[in-house]
């Protein structure tokens, strides 16, 4: 018995001697962190030598982002594994551990290239891309059945559906996120890239190009007819996900754009709209140059450049573990949350838990990311007062289109 | 005399290490264009941050936004509490029970409020849209918190349905010390209610007045989370205190150096609170000691 004891204590000394601890934090949204939690558990009995913590963090990605602004302007070495929005590597890029070198290591070509390109800051890797979102169009296929319209691939037909059913059942068009935040920004670059237009590109600001600017100022104005006529409703400008999405699944709109979290709320079982609900690309834009475009969304994993090198080591274990094949499936499942690997949409255990992967991975492969600037939020800023001053009725699309170029020249030289 | 003087020293230190230490910090601070980005090199750039402060359109609408916003809801609170400290004042049974009902939406944590009062405003389920669009005073449909001038008016309704009632606890708390000879020399003197209102009740609950007063523009001058909560300062609602945490918080890496220019607007934030606290205690003729 005593030598038993003895052996065990004997053990734990030399774990604990050569164990780490690293700390990484974690969104809880949905059964996100019930779902983290029981993959750390995996990942520990793989690896009995690195303990994991999981720290929870605020739902909001602003919350978030301020959040990191203390931790990362402190110079605290915890936590050492970062979940990051697809919007920040550019600007935490100095405070993130290098993964240039570890492309191989990660399997980074077999991930969504777009992916990839929205954690790569000037030629350096900083983090690893986790999960994905693009911006989809969720339709009332019922709806479009009864009034015998097929599923709109322009806005034009969009547009004319949604006017039509909507006034006929006495219900909204489509609704989308129009408040002056972060998701206003999603829509606009949408909206925009499917006209043909641009807003900065390669760093540069091209919103008043001339090959640009008349599709930027269709595209706004496209935007501002929708809720002129009535086909979005005047509250867009206060609407973020959440808005639009308790409209939308209450059965009081044709159309919505979302993102591909909204599925499995609007099916779930206490849904008026359940099982009657499609979804597909967000239409193309008018002209030789339309085309369907979506935002870039998700969240990567990012090493704190503070943490030890034995930290640094554990976490890009942890890293290359969370973003396995095998586990990109796991979470897919468990969390419904979108793999960045391309072959995890391929695997029969994916495909019966979210059949509409199937149907819109070719968003997933080609969402486009927004401008990548370690001073992407006051861009962002510019973008969301340009296009929401229009669509409170305060400027006019052209002016707006203007002096989003001034401003954006101002903070981009 | 030395025994006070040690046992007053925690004191002193704690107040310097969580007040006065990061006062000065930040007053330095707004010295330099400067970045927590690494890397980056402090530069000092003397008065250039508060004089880029005062030609930023977006400050001087903050600024504009915060005076509006403080002294339409001081005076709408002071009046609104008044008139209830006057109803709680007087005798009437189950006092006791109203006096606590009145003072529940105080109670609810403003960012609880803020966001029940947001759904209250959606232009689809809220109840009080409803009202408005029924009363025929909105046009139906119209975004109560996505129109501007609207959505300010907004705003204001809330904190004035949140902080009426403190208003009102502190102004009850004044007129409880008014001893009741006074008003009945006066009626048989034969003063009218008005007369006994304005040469008895307002100047014996003058200095309740300006505690009152003071403690609600100071804090209506730093008003961040009803904003915040409720437009994120969209459509001309964006304050001072809601500007500044967009400097120091969204922007604090920038490469542009943001740090000391939203160093410089908590300072002049400061100056702007500091000053009028000075205009009321002169003006109402209060004394610290």
């Amino acid at each position: 018995m005593k030598k038993i004891l003895a052996v065990v204590v004997l053990l734990t000394i030399v774990l604990s001697v050569f164990s780490i601890t690293i700390t990484m934090t974690a969104g809880a949204v949905g059964t996100e962190l019930e779902t983290l939690l029981k993959q750390v558990d995996m990942f520990m009995e793989e690896n009995p030598d690195i303990r994991v913590q999981v720290l929870p963090m605020p739902n909001s990605s602003t919350d978030r982002h301020d959040l990191y602004v203390t931790y990362l302007a402190s110079g605290t070495p915890d936590p050492d594994v970062l979940m990051l929005d697809v919007i920040w590597p550019a600007e935490f890029a100095p405070f993130l551990v290098d993964l240039t070198d570890d492309y191989d290591y990660f399997e980074l070509d077999k991930f969504f290239p777009g992916t990839v390109a929205s954690n790569t800051v000037e030629g350096r890797l900083v983090a690893v891309p986790w999960f994905t979102d693009a911006g989809i169009l969720y339709y009332r296929s019922d709806l479009l059945e009864k009034y015998g319209y097929d599923v709109p691939e322009t806005w034009d037909e969009l547009y004319t559906a949604a006017k039509d059913i909507s006034s006929k059942e006495g219900i909204n068009g489509f609704v989308w996120q129009g408040a002056r935040y972060e998701g206003l920004t999603c829509n606009v670059m949408e909206f925009v890239h499917s006209f043909g237009g641009e807003i900065m590109k390669d760093g540069k600001v091209v919103v008043d190009d001339p090959q640009y600017y008349n599709k930027n100022v269709a595209a706004i104005t496209f935007m501002d007819k929708l809720i002129e006529d009535r086909v979005t409703p005047r509250g867009v400008t206060t609407y973020m996900e959440e808005e639009a999405r308790r409209i939308f699944q209450n059965g009081e709109a044709v159309f919505m754009r979302n993102w591909p979290y909204a599925w499995a709320l609007v099916n779930s079982p206490t849904s008026p709209v359940a099982g009657k609900v499609g979804i597909t690309v967000l239409p193309k834009g008018p002209g030789p140059d339309g085309r369907n475009s979506a935002t870039l969304g998700g969240w990567n994993l990012g090493i704190n450049a503070n943490s030890s090198a034995a930290e640094v080591e554990a976490a890009k274990k942890l890293i290359k573990f969370l973003t396995s094949h095998e586990q990109q499936v796991y979470k897919a499942v468990n969390a419904g949350q979108t793999p960045t690997r391309i072959e995890a949409y391929n695997d029969p255990r994916t495909i019966e838990a979210n059949p509409f992967y199937v149907d819109i991975f070719d968003v997933f492969m080609s969402a486009e990311p927004r401008p990548i600037s370690p001073i992407y939020n006051e861009i962002s800023y510019e973008i969301q007062v340009a296009v929401h001053s229009v669509l409170t009725q305060q400027t006019q699309p052209e002016n707006a289109v203007k002096s989003l170029a001034q401003n954006l020249r101002k903070l981009v030289y | 005399m030395w025994l006070a003087f040690w046992l007053i020293i925690p004191t002193l230190v704690a107040i310097g290490i969580t007040a006065f230490y990061p006062l000065g910090q930040t007053i330095y601070d707004s010295f330099f264009k400067w970045s927590l980005r690494p890397g980056f090199q402090r530069e000092f750039v003397g008065l250039q941050n508060y004089i880029n402060l005062f030609q930023d359109p977006r400050f001087l609408q903050a600024l504009w936004n915060t005076i509006y916003f403080t002294f339409f809801s001081v005076l709408i609170e002071f009046l609104l509490g008044l008139a209830t400290a006057l109803v709680l004042n007087a005798d009437f049974k189950l006092r006791g029970l109203v006096r606590a009902a009145v003072l529940i939406p105080w109670a609810i944590p403003t960012a609880v409020s803020s966001q029940m009062w947001k759904w209250m405003y959606n232009d689809q389920y809220g109840v009080i849209s409803l009202m408005l669009y029924n009363l025929g005073i909105l046009s139906e449909g119209t975004p109560i918190l996505g129109t501007p001038g609207i959505a300010m008016s907004a705003i204001i309704a809330v904190d004035v349905w949140k902080t009426t009632p403190f208003v009102a606890l502190l102004l009850l708390a004044g007129l409880q010390i008014i001893p009741n000879e006074l008003y009945e020399a006066a009626r048989i003197d034969g003063a009218s209610m008005w007369k006994q209102f304005t040469s008895i009740t307002l100047p014996v609950l003058r200095p309740t007045i300006g505690v009152t007063l003071i403690f609600r523009t100071l804090d209506a001058l730093r008003v961040f989370d009803v904003v915040y909560i409720m437009t994120q300062g969209a459509v001309g609602t964006e304050t001072l205190a809601v500007y500044n945490r967009s400097l120091l918080m969204d922007n604090i890496f920038s490469p542009r150096g943001l740090f000391g220019y939203g160093s410089a607007l908590s300072v002049v934030i400061f100056l702007i609170i500091g000053v009028f606290t000075v205009i009321y205690m002169r003006s109402l003729n209060i004394k610290l000691d």
